[in-house]
């Protein structure tokens, strides 16, 4: 034994061993074999390979092994569940990972101040499951959220079909513990008091898409469950009837819960993965609403999204007659994209943002992009804040069809651009939509943006070469994206 | 673009509060903003920023500018997109015309902080201002979508954009929020907005001091129900005197939805408050609204001769009991009034302190240094020049502050624009 790993000692990288000295030796892989899992995240049409991967279990381990990557000029990156879908996670640069998935307790419940404490690798859906039987739970609901992390939500400011009515991640952060890129470790409002006085370091870094620190600790804010909660079920002949329904329920003043659409290939998806629930095939459109809130109020707000219904010639409506048919409807939807790989070999999400009021002609010129590429385009969204999910259905096995794909996703996001929309409303930017941020912003914007970077990330080790287009390489993404090994998405 | 040189009330503004000069500049247009700034910031002149003035008090130690640069002319509704629920505005537009002008639409801007017919928006977002509907509704930065923001040097930064979702690259409206015009001077400001209730009602009860205990155990079971108040706002007894001719603690319950489901709340209260409990639904609450909005002195209307100092406090939610029962021990020391109205649910409280100078500079003092006991913070938002020398008027630096220092070198190297009227003197 001694002999082994004497022999092994010799040959091992210093900084494995430097690594394996601060989380252990259990805690660390650094094998080829090991390391291929960790060569992508959700978007998996980019890979590349890992130094390492170290699971550090407290907030001295992150902060030694990060002083250890600082001092070496090793880069590294965060990450949680690897369910990011625009490549965030991706080792680029042959990272250092350091994955949070060990730092995953509730440190904390306070009922009394509505705050819960959890660490980074705590998976989002726990948090709701650990408190329900008080009543209360977390808002945020990505609909990944029985695997990613709350860390991982931190960092992309996820979203969820929930977030229309109660926000998104950002709104809901109230303190965090952070360790910056050269180790030092920072708490903002540890007590989840509100408005700390200046700037407010809390909401530059959430959404920053692991860039500008590791966050280690996050203090929550916890919400009563509603009293009561009606789900309806919508089914249109026309598209255009779908999206009308859409704006007049929101002008009537309705906030719903979640107010979610899909369309005809989305349909077909949902009905052939593993939750169908008898969807008609051949309607254009379906949209589930949610409203929610004190019993008393709901029979008339139901009332009203029934007639928004029934003036835009609805063929079909219902309410969920109990929590089962409720809770299959969501399941229909929350497992949406998953279900895609039940029509199609490979498929890419796409998320773009729209003004609401701009949705029947974006879904028009989404259908011209299907036709222009010949790809077939699922969409299966968030139209109560126009939060589209355009799902490109393509073949990688089919020569050049990926990189179609990918032109389809960025037109779409283009489409979204010119209606004056973001390119992206939840899954963030990552190596997927750094070209696309010129849609939006200046040099000068970007330039703006990178300056903040600086100030904590001064040497760009954390996280190298995401959310941010490369302006010294003016090689058009794509190209980058042939150059690699372009590989089948799940 | 007129320069003004106005004698008289605005060199006494100037003595009393600091944050102006006598010498202001009212920019038309976004443009020429940006050519201020530019020239500027190219010969080392020092700026201060205002709006609509009401915000002298608060923050800044700096005894001189070179000149102020003034937003009030930069007004109105820029766009407004009933079905998308949003507005784009200029930032020198007061929180009521802005309100007045969605009315018409049933929208509204969430927010409600003091001195609306005074209060613009511009200002309201940079001092990161908001009132008892915070409980519901959240703040300036939950509705802040995009800004455009005019760079020391001149740039025009689009931050944010249009639309009610995006996280397109940093957050970087959250860096202006709340920045008290130290970054950036911001011309434009989109904001989300809410549909006006379709019923509201406010419901008060108050107890005496013995009773207060009964009180915080409603209130915990307010928050374990399944109602949803917009508003739980205590009142201490001095202020009570004042607002309801009654020496007693009071807390404001604010309700907002449907007509029944607004009833059905007010029955709820009803039947399980605290035995002690007086409750009292009031017939004219806008009318009580508009008087609370008015409350706290400003910079506009301070000039008595006893001195007020106004504190923002924040504290856990529950924090804000031990708060103001201290706030009621130091009125019985008699040398300063103390008003206090605090947002159980959301732990910000204002307290007013009212007496000799010297008095009112100690106790604040005292406060802030309680309020941080208890893992909070206080912080001054209203007080003559003179004296927020004397404090720490942003109460202590913590761990980031070393972050906070790197942004304001990285956006304003050369301190054009509102230096030292920040924490730590940024
Ligand atoms: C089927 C499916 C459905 C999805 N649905 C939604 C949805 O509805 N809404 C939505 O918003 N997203 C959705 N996503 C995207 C994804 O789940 C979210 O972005 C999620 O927040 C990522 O969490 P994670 O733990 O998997 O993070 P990872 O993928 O591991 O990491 C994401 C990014 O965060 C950084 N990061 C991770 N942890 C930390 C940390 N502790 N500190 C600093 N940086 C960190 C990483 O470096 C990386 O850049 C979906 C994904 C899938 C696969």
């Amino acid at each position: 034994m001694v002999l082994l790993s004497r022999r092994k000692k010799a040959t091992i990288d210093p900084d494995i061993l430097a690594l394996s000295k601060i989380v252990g030796t259990k805690s660390i892989l650094h094998h080829k074999e090991d390391l291929l899992s960790y060569d992508c995240d959700g978007f998996t049409i980019h890979k590349a390979m890992p130094k390492a991967v170290i699971f550090p279990k407290n907030t001295e381990e992150v902060s030694a092994a990060v002083k250890y990557c600082a001092s070496h000029n090793i880069p590294f990156l965060a990450r949680g569940a690897g369910t990011g879908l625009s490549g965030g996670a991706i080792p680029l640069n042959n990272e250092v990972i350091i994955s949070l998935v060990k730092m995953k307790n509730l440190l904390s419940v306070d009922y009394e101040n509505r705050k819960a404490v959890v660490q980074p690798g705590f998976v989002n859906l726990k948090l709701t499951n650990s408190i329900s039987h008080k009543g209360y739970y977390y808002a945020p609901d990505p609909s990944s959220q029985y695997v990613c992390t709350i860390g991982g939500n931190v960092a992309e400011n996820a979203g969820g079909a929930h977030c229309l009515k109660y926000g998104v991640t950002t709104n809901h952060i109230l303190g965090l513990e952070v360790v910056l890129p050269d180790g030092e470790v920072i708490e903002i409002s540890p007590n989840g008091v509100l408005d700390t006085p200046g700037y407010d370091i809390l909401g530059i870094l959430t959404g920053s898409e692991g860039t500008l620190g590791i966050v280690t600790k996050i203090t929550v804010r916890i919400l009563k469950n509603p009293e009561s909660k009606k789900t309806v079920l919508a089914y249109f002949d026309r598209v255009e009837d779908g999206s009308h329904a859409v704006s007049d329920i929101i002008s009537a003043g309705i906030i719903p819960a979640a107010l979610e659409m899909m369309d005809q290939t989305a349909i077909e998806g949902v009905e052939a993965g593993a939750f169908p629930v008898g969807h008609p095939p051949d309607i254009e459109a379906l949209l589930l609403i949610e409203v929610d809130g004190i019993t008393e109020g709901i029979a008339e707000q139901i009332e009203q999204i029934l007639t928004v219904c029934e003036n835009h010639h609805v063929r079909d409506v219902k309410v969920a007659r109990d929590e089962e048919e409720r809770g299959r409807w969501w399941a229909n939807r929350k497992t949406g994209f998953g279900a895609m790989g039940a029509i199609s070999p490979d498929y890419l999400v796409q998320d773009g943002v729209i003004p609401r009021s701009k949705l029947p002609e974006v879904l028009k010129e989404i259908r011209n992009i299907s036709k222009e590429y010949n790809l077939r385009i699922a969409n299966i969204f968030h139209a109560g804040d126009g939060n589209l999910h355009p799902l490109i259905l393509f073949d990688s096995r089919i020569e050049g069809e990926t990189e179609k794909a990918l032109l389809a996703g960025t037109a779409c996001l283009k489409a979204c651009a010119d209606a004056g929309g973001s390119i992206t409303g939840e899954h963030g930017v990552g190596i997927e939509k750094k070209e696309e941020m010129r849609f939006i912003f200046s040099d000068e914007e970007l330039e703006a943006q990178t300056s903040i970077r600086d100030v904590f990330n001064p040497h760009n080790l954390l996280n190298q070469g995401k959310l941010f287009p490369t302006p010294s390489r003016c090689m058009d993404i794509k190209k980058v994206v042939n150059e690699t090994s372009l590989t089948k998405s799940t | 673009m007129d320069e003004l040189l106005i004698e008289g009330p605005l060199t006494e503004l100037a003595n009393r509060f600091g944050n102006i000069t006598p010498h202001i500049r009212y920019p038309e247009t976004e443009d020429e903003v940006a050519m201020i700034l530019q020239e500027a910031n190219k010969n080392g002149k020092k700026l201060a920023i205002v709006s609509g003035g009401t915000k002298l008090g608060y923050g800044g130690i700096k005894p001189n500018y070179d000149f102020t640069l003034s937003l009030k002319k930069l007004t109105g509704i820029v766009e407004h997109t009933a079905g998308d629920m949003t507005v784009t505005v200029k930032p020198g537009t007061t929180m009521q015309n802005l309100q007045q002008f969605l009315k018409q639409h049933n929208q509204m801007v969430p927010l409600d902080p003091a001195h609306s017919s005074a209060s613009t928006i511009g200002g309201v977002v940079s001092a990161n201002e908001s009132g008892p509907k915070r409980l519901k509704y959240g703040a300036a930065r939950d509705h802040v979508i995009g800004m455009r923001i005019v760079y020391p040097d001149g740039k025009i930064i689009r931050t944010g954009g249009k639309v009610v979702k995006n996280v397109a690259g940093y957050d970087m409206n959250k860096l202006f929020i709340g920045a008290m015009g130290t970054l950036g001077v911001i011309t434009e400001i989109t904001l989300k907005l809410r549909p006006l209730p379709k019923h509201s009602s406010t419901v008060t009860l108050s107890v005496q001091e013995d009773a207060l205990n009964d009180l915080k155990s409603f209130i915990i079971r307010i928050q374990d129900s399944t109602i949803e108040p917009v508003s739980l706002e205590l009142i201490n007894p001095t202020l009570s005197k004042s607002l309801f001719h009654k020496d007693e603690y009071h807390l404001i319950i604010a309700l907002e939805d449907v007509k029944k489901a607004v009833l059905f709340q007010e029955d709820w209260i009803d039947e399980n408050k605290p035995t002690e409990a007086m409750m009292n639904v009031l017939e004219q609450p806008e009318d009580f609204w508009t008087r609370f909005n008015e409350l706290t002195p400003n910079s506009q209307n301070d000039f008595h001769d006893t001195t007020s100092g106004v504190m923002k406090v924040g504290t856990a939610n529950m924090g804000v009991f031990p708060l103001l029962q201290e706030c009621d021990r130091l009125n019985l020391e008699g040398n300063v009034q103390i008003l206090a109205h605090a947002g159980v649910g959301h732990g910000l409280s204002t307290i007013i302190v009212s007496g000799q100078p010297e008095n009112v500079v100690q106790w604040i003092r005292y406060i802030q240094a309680f309020s941080e006991e208890y893992g909070g913070y206080g912080i001054v938002k209203h007080l003559p020049f003179e004296l927020r020398e004397q404090l720490e008027v942003w109460g202590q630096q913590k761990g980031s502050f070393s972050l906070m220092r790197g942004i304001k070198q990285k956006i304003d190297p050369k301190n054009t624009l509102n230096e030292q009227r920040f924490i730590g003197g940024i």
